[in-house]
Formats: structure tokens, C-alpha cells, sequence
């Protein structure tokens, strides 16, 4: 019935709510983002400075693991069309190490910058950074969250479980690696 | 479906790769452009396959398309 539904316009995949949440969230960012390229572009070499100070490996690093947990969410909503719950189950919590993965390394990068004195009060680039990263930070867990209450339910209601439901829980998720690809670079690489 | 996944997946960790590695040489000019390409061609990926929205009603498609087209103008237009 879903599958049918997803050519309606009130009927993406994931329902039509968690799209709206999408795109606010992507208007917001991508505002922020279009501003930090403003304010970065009158001041370039200011801003170019400061970008040198970030570590754009671990960047690089923290972009894979997104991906890779964005692929395994991919994989699980397929499982799940073919009712192979173990599999869904299991693709999951690949899901959800990648994110805990992304999450940690975060906390490396910020400790390190933060030893650094590169706190956000250094420069108007490093403020956008902290805040920037900091509101992605707190969707990447709370997309974990989503993800483990979501697979917890599959595991104890198979019969019940929705593919909607799995299917916006994963959009949630899909929408931080959107966020994230759109950030990597105008923080690490373009400036 | 799972052999398109996989396909999407390996490209967006090339297109990662690739940015990443043209960021060291670069980041203005016609490297700042690639970058940006390459952003939003993962970017793109990444919602109409993994997020299925290529299934989903033109509208979706459209405004997303849209969206990534915008930002990526504004980068370009800003830091090219």
C-alpha cells in the first residue's frame, strides 16, 4: 500500500510530515550556510587562516562514516520491503555504530580544538563552526536515538513494525548526511 | 535494488576521496567549482537513492533538485 502511495504528492517516502521537518531543517542550514560563504568570501583570507586549522582527514573520515551509516539505513529499509527482519535488524545497528563512530570522532576534534584555544569566541569563522557543527552534532545523535528505538520495535513487534515508520526514522537519519555534505565543504575544504 | 545502493555508495566515497584530495592543491578556481559539483552530486545521490525520493512524486524530486541547485549556485557565485 505505501509503495503504491509514494507517487502521490501527500506520500513521500517516509510520510509527508518528516519532509516538512526536512526541508525546514535544510532551509535553516542551508541560510547559515550561505551566510558563513557571504561573511567568508569579504573577508577570504581571514577565513582561509582559520579553515587551515581544522584537520580536513578527520573531516574526510567523519564524511565515510555518515555515508556508510546512511548506506546501511538504505540497506535496511530494502530488507524490510522483503520482510527479512534480521537483516533489517542488523544493518541497523551498523547504522547506528557508524553514527556513535561519526559522534566520537566529533569529540576528538572538538577537544582538540578546544585545547587549542580555538574556542568560539577565536574568530567569527570558528563561531560558525562550533555552531554549525554543534547543531549537527546533536541531529547525528539524536538520529542514533531515532534509529534505536525504531529497530528495538522491529526486534519485539515484527508483525507491527511499519515500513513507514522505518522509513522516516531513516529519512531523519538520510537528512544529518544531507546537512553534513553541504557543511564538509564549506568548512574544510573551500575556503 | 541492494546493487544500486552499493553502486550509490561506492561513488559518494570516490566523490569524498576526490574533493577531499583536490582541497590540497586547491581552493579556488576551477578546484572550488569541482568541489562544489562534487558536493551536490552526493548530495543529489544521496536523496534520490538512498532516500528513494526518485520514487517519490515529481514534486519532491523537483524541489529537492531545486534546493541543491541554489546552494550550489550561491557557493559558486561566493567562493568560485
Amino acid at each position: 500500500m505505501a509503495e503504491n502511495n509514494k507517487k502521490s504528492i501527500l506520500y513521500p517516502p517516509g510520510g509527508i510530515l518528516i519532509w516538512i521537518i526536512i526541508y525546514i531543517e535544510l532551509i535553516t542550514y542551508g541560510m547559515a550556510m550561505v551566510a558563513l560563504a557571504y561573511y567568508g568570501s569579504q573577508e577570504r583570507a581571514i577565513y582561509h587562516a582559520d579553515s587551515l586549522l581544522l584537520n580536513k582527514s578527520i573531516a574526510m573520515i567523519n564524511t565515510v562514516f555518515l555515508l556508510s551509516g546512511g548506506y546501511f539505513a538504505a540497506m535496511a529499509v530494502q530488507f524490510f520491503k522483503k520482510n527479512d527482519f534480521g537483516k533489517t535488524s542488523a544493518y541497523m545497528l551498523w547504522a547506528m555504530y557508524s553514527g556513535i563512530a561519526f559522534l566520537i570522532l566529533k569529540i576528538v576534534e572538538y577537544y582538540s580544538k578546544f585545547a587549542a584555544g580555538l574556542d568560539i569566541n577565536y574568530s567569527p569563522f570558528f563561531m560558525n563552526y562550533w555552531l554549525l557543527t554543534g547543531f549537527h552534532w546533536i541531529h547525528v545523535m539524536v538520529g542514533v536515538i531515532i534509529l534505536f528505538i525504531i529497530r528495538r520495535s522491529i526486534i519485539k513487534k515484527q508483525h507491527e513494525a511499519s515500513l513507514e515508520d522505518l522509513e522516516a526514522g531513516t529519512a531523519f537519519w538520510h537528512m544529518c548526511d544531507l546537512i553534513w555534505l553541504l557543511l564538509f565543504p564549506i568548512l574544510y575544504l573551500l575556503f | 535494488m541492494e546493487k544500486s545502493l552499493k553502486t550509490t555508495f561506492i561513488s559518494l566515497l570516490a566523490l569524498t576521496f576526490f574533493a577531499t584530495g583536490a582541497s590540497f592543491t586547491a581552493t579556488e578556481g576551477l578546484v572550488a567549482i569541482m568541489i562544489i559539483l562534487f558536493s551536490v552530486a552526493k548530495f543529489l545521490l544521496v536523496g534520490l537513492n538512498f532516500m528513494e525520493l526518485k520514487e517519490a512524486h515529481n514534486f519532491w524530486k523537483i524541489v529537492f533538485i531545486m534546493y541543491a541547485f541554489l546552494i550550489s549556485l550561491a557557493y559558486m557565485l561566493l567562493l568560485k
